[in-house]
C-alpha cells in the first residue's frame, strides 16, 4: 500500500469521524421534511438514537410553538429562497429540557431544479438564547412600559382639550380604542333614564341607545357594581348574557370590556370596548382601562363644573333666569340679526307693583318666593326661544325675536294677566301686578342695546306713573 | 385623482393579475408567514383564467402604512379588504382559493357577500388552532406563546437589535431588515400581531353560515391543520367536499404544486 493510499484512508475515516462527531448536528431530509440521515451529534442532542430519527419529520422534533413557526414562516422562505440562515428553534427532547438550536438549511436541487433533498446544520444555541432572551425581555418590557406611559400622556392631552361633555366622551372613546386595538369603543353616561349611548360615537356597537340600570347587560352590571366586567368570547356571552349573544355575533364582535367611569365621588357611567375576536384580557390591560376611565371621569367632572360655573356666571341664582350680562350679549346679537334679516324685535321691560310691601311685611324669604313664582309665570306665557332675564330686584326683561308691535302687545297682555293672579300663601291684601314698558324695533338701523333698554325702561315708568298694572308700547 | 381613488384596494394590497382579463376570476389568498409568492408555482397553471393575487396588509408589497391595529385585530378586517378588492375589480362568480388563515378570511368574506363567490377552496384551513374542551385544534395557549416568542427572537430580537450591530451600520437598520428576508417580506411587529390574530381567533361559528360551494383541501400529514380539523370544517359547511392530498406538510402550494393544481383544476372544471 502506497503512502498516499494510507493517508487517503485515514482522511476518509477522519471525514466520517468529523461528520458523525462534529460540534454541530447534521441532517439530510426529503423535500417533505422527512429525516433520511443524521449524525451522532444530532442524535445525542435530540435524545434519540439515529435509527429512531430516520423516517421522522424534522419539524415533529420541535416544540409545538416552534413547529408552528417553522412550518408557517420558515418553510415557505426556504422553499422559495433555497436556503435558510440562523433560525432560532426549540428542540423538544424526551426526558430532558428543551434545547434552543440555531439552524441553517440548504435545498439541494435535482437536474430539473426541483428540490431533491435538504441539508440542515444544527448549532447548540443555549448560551446565545440566554443572552438574547435577557436582551429581548428587557427590551419588550421597556417598550411595554413606554407604551403605557404614552397612552396616559395622550389621554391627559386629549381629555384636557375637551370643552364639552360630548368632546371629552369622544376623546375617551378614541383613546380607549387605539390603546386596546378595539373594534369600537363607546362612552355611556348615566342619567335618570339609564346609561345613554353618547351621541357622537358611531353606532357599530350592539348597545341600544339607552340601557336601563337594572338591565341584564354588562354595561349595567359594571355600573351597578362599580367594577370592570369582561366578556371573553361568544360562549361566555351566551352563558352570562344570553339575550345579547346573537346581536353581538351579527355585529361581527366576540368580546367586550366595560369599565365604570369612577372618580372619587361617584360613577358617571361606563366606557365600553368591543373586540372582533375572542380573547383573555390580561390584568395589565384591565388596569389600563381602569386608569383611562378614571382620567376620563375626572375630565368629565371638570367639564361639567366649568359648564356649571359658566351657567352660574350668566344666570340669576334665585330664579334661574338670565342675568344682565347674558341679556346684554344676547340683546346685541338679536339687534344684529334683526338688522340683517329685516325682521322686527321687541324688548319687554317690567317692574312689579306692590312687591316692596310683601318684602317689608312678610320678610325677604316670602319676597324671594314671589320672585321665583313670577319668573315661573313669565316662562309659562312666553315663547321658548324668548330670553327672560332678571334685570334687578323686582325688574324683569323679555327679549323677543321676530316680534312686532301687535305681537308685543299680546305678549305683554299675557304677562300682565299671569302676574295679576293671586299668589298662593300670600295675604289677599298684598297683591302683585306688573307695570310694563315695551320698545319695538322695526326696520331702523344703528340701534344699540343700551338705547333699547333705556327706551323700554322709560315706557315702563310711564305705565307706573299712569296707574300701574298696564303696558306702554313705544317704537324705538 | 379619480383613477387613484378607484385603485385604493389594489395599491394597498399589491394586487397583481395574470391570465386572460375576461376569463373566469380566481382570487388567490396567502396565509400567515408569507405573501402572494406562496402561489408562484400554482398560478401559471391557471393562465386561461383571470388570476388575481394580492398581499394581506403587512405582507409582501402591501402598503404598510395602511396597517390599523384595531382594524386588523380580527380576521374581519382582512375579509373587508378581500371584499374591497372584489368590488374594485368588479369580480363576479369568483373562485376564492385561500391557504391556511387565508382560507378562514375567505369564509368570512363569502358569508358577508355570498353573491360574489361561486367557489370557496380552503387549503389547510383551521377555524380554531387552540384545543377547546372536546375540540382538538392541535395547540395550547403555551404553544402560541412559544410561537410569538419565536417571532420575537428571530425578527424583533435578531434582525432589529443584533442585525444593525453585525452589519456595522446601526444608523440604517433597514439594510439589515432587507437582508434577513428576500422572500415573504413582512414587518416584524405586524407579523407578531398577525400571528396572534391568526392563531388565537375562533371562527368555528362562522362555518355553518357558508352557503358557497366549498372544497376543503388537506395534506396527509399536516401538523398545523391536522386531518381532524379539515374533517370538522367539511362537516360544518353543508355544501362541501374534502380532498386529502398525498402531499405532506402545511404548504402544498410550494411542496406539491402539481398535485394541488390538478385537484383545483378538476374542481373548477366541474363547477
Amino acid at each position: 500500500m502506497s503512502a498516499c493510499a494510507t493517508a487517503c484512508v485515514v482522511a476518509d475515516d477522519d471525514l466520517i469521524e468529523l461528520y458523525e462527531r462534529a460540534p454541530c448536528g447534521y441532517l439530510s431530509v426529503t423535500p417533505d421534511g422527512v429525516i433520511i440521515r443524521a449524525n451522532l451529534t444530532f442524535g445525542r442532542w435530540s435524545g434519540y438514537t439515529v435509527g429512531e430519527l430516520l423516517g421522522r419529520r424534522f419539524s415533529s422534533l420541535l416544540a409545538l410553538g416552534s413547529q408552528l413557526f417553522y412550518e408557517t414562516r420558515c418553510l415557505p422562505v426556504l422553499l422559495l429562497a433555497g436556503e435558510l440562515r440562523e433560525v432560532l428553534l426549540v428542540l423538544e427532547r424526551p426526558a430532558q429540557d428543551a434545547l434552543p438550536i440555531l439552524v441553517n438549511v440548504d435545498v439541494v436541487p435535482d437536474e430539473r431544479a426541483r428540490p431533491r433533498l435538504m441539508r440542515i446544520a444544527v448549532f447548540d444555541a443555549s448560551a446565545r438564547q440566554d443572552y438574547e432572551g435577557e436582551l429581548l425581555g428587557a427590551r419588550l418590557a421597556a417598550e411595554r412600559s413606554e407604551a403605557q406611559v404614552r397612552v396616559h400622556q395622550q389621554a391627559t392631552v386629549s381629555l384636557g382639550a375637551g370643552r364639552t361633555v360630548a368632546g371629552v366622551a369622544a376623546a375617551l372613546s378614541a383613546i380607549v380604542r387605539s390603546a386596546s386595538d378595539a373594534a369600537s369603543a363607546t362612552v355611556m353616561l348615566v342619567n335618570d333614564a339609564g346609561l345613554l349611548l353618547d351621541a357622537v360615537t358611531p353606532v357599530s356597537a350592539p348597545s341600544p341607545e339607552v340601557v336601563p340600570i337594572d338591565a341584564q347587560r354588562p354595561e349595567a352590571e359594571a355600573f351597578r357594581r362599580g367594577e370592570t366586567i369582561t366578556v371573553s368570547s361568544l360562549s361566555d356571552m351566551e352563558r352570562r348574557y344570553p339575550a345579547m349573544a346573537d346581536a353581538v355575533h351579527r355585529a361581527r364582535l366576540e368580546a367586550m370590556m366595560v369599565t365604570p367611569l369612577l372618580d372619587d365621588e361617584s360613577c358617571l357611567g361606563v366606557v365600553v370596548s368591543l373586540y372582533g375576536r375572542r380573547r383573555t384580557f390580561p390584568p395589565e390591560q384591565i388596569e389600563m382601562h381602569i386608569g383611562l376611565a378614571r382620567q376620563g371621569a375626572q375630565a368629565l367632572r371638570l367639564v361639567r363644573l366649568q359648564l356649571q360655573l359658566r351657567h352660574m356666571a350668566l344666570h340669576d341664582q334665585l330664579t334661574g333666569l338670565a342675568n344682565r350680562e347674558l341679556l346684554s350679549s344676547q340683546l346685541a346679537e338679536s339687534i344684529r340679526s334683526a338688522e340683517s334679516s329685516g325682521r322686527p324685535m321687541s324688548l319687554v321691560f317690567l317692574d312689579l307693583d306692590g312687591f316692596k310691601s310683601i318684602n317689608d311685611q312678610l320678610g325677604h324669604a316670602a319676597g324671594d318666593s314671589v320672585l321665583v313664582e313670577v319668573a315661573q309665570r313669565i316662562r309659562s306665557v312666553v315663547r321658548e326661544d324668548n330670553l327672560i332675564a332678571r334685570f334687578g330686584g323686582d325688574e324683569f326683561v323679555v327679549l323677543c325675536h321676530d316680534c312686532d308691535r301687535r305681537d308685543a302687545e299680546q305678549l305683554s297682555g299675557r304677562i300682565g294677566a299671569a302676574i295679576r293672579q293671586p299668589l298662593a300663601g300670600i295675604r289677599d291684601d298684598l297683591r302683585v301686578t306688573a307695570s310694563i314698558g315695551v320698545a319695538c324695533l322695526a326696520g331702523r338701523r344703528g340701534a344699540n342695546g343700551d338705547d333699547l333698554l333705556h327706551a323700554a325702561d322709560g315706557a315702563m315708568y310711564r305705565s307706573k306713573a299712569t296707574g300701574t298694572d298696564r303696558t306702554t308700547i313705544i317704537d324705538a | 385623482m379619480l383613477s387613484t381613488d378607484r385603485n385604493t384596494a389594489q395599491r394597498r394590497n399589491n394586487v397583481n393579475e395574470i391570465g386572460v382579463p375576461n376569463g373566469r376570476p380566481i382570487l388567490f389568498a396567502h396565509g400567515f408567514g408569507c405573501s402572494q409568492e406562496m402561489w408562484r408555482h400554482v398560478t401559471p397553471d391557471f393562465d386561461d383564467h383571470r388570476v388575481v393575487m394580492f398581499d394581506h396588509v403587512g405582507a409582501g408589497g402591501s402598503d404598510l402604512s395602511a396597517y390599523d391595529r384595531a382594524k386588523y385585530d380580527s380576521l374581519h378586517g382582512y375579509a373587508d379588504d378581500v371584499l374591497e378588492i372584489v368590488n374594485e375589480l368588479d369580480l363576479r362568480d369568483v373562485a376564492y382559493v385561500g391557504h391556511s388563515v387565508g382560507a378562514m378570511i375567505g369564509v368570512l368574506a363569502a358569508t358577508r357577500a355570498p353573491s360574489r363567490f361561486s367557489d370557496l377552496v380552503l387549503v389547510g384551513p383551521s377555524p380554531r388552532y387552540l384545543n377547546d374542551g372536546g375540540y382538538v385544534g392541535g395547540f395550547d395557549q403555551a404553544d402560541i406563546d412559544r410561537l410569538l416568542s419565536s417571532l420575537d427572537e428571530n425578527y424583533l430580537g435578531w434582525s432589529s437589535v443584533m442585525g444593525p450591530v453585525i452589519m456595522g451600520n446601526p444608523h440604517r437598520p433597514e439594510l439589515s431588515a432587507e437582508l434577513t428576508e428576500s422572500f415573504c417580506r413582512t414587518d416584524p411587529a405586524i407579523a407578531r400581531h398577525f400571528a396572534a390574530v391568526t392563531f388565537l381567533s375562533d371562527n368555528r361559528r362562522d362555518l355553518p353560515h357558508v352557503v358557497t360551494p366549498t372544497l376543503v383541501i388537506q395534506c396527509s400529514d399536516d401538523a398545523i391543520a391536522p386531518l381532524s380539523v379539515g374533517t370538522f370544517v367539511h362537516q360544518q359547511i353543508t355544501d362541501s367536499e374534502l380532498v386529502v392530498l398525498n402531499a405532506t406538510g402545511h404548504c402544498p402550494n410550494l411542496s406539491a404544486p402539481a398535485e394541488l393544481s390538478a385537484v383545483l383544476r378538476s374542481r373548477l372544471e366541474r363547477s
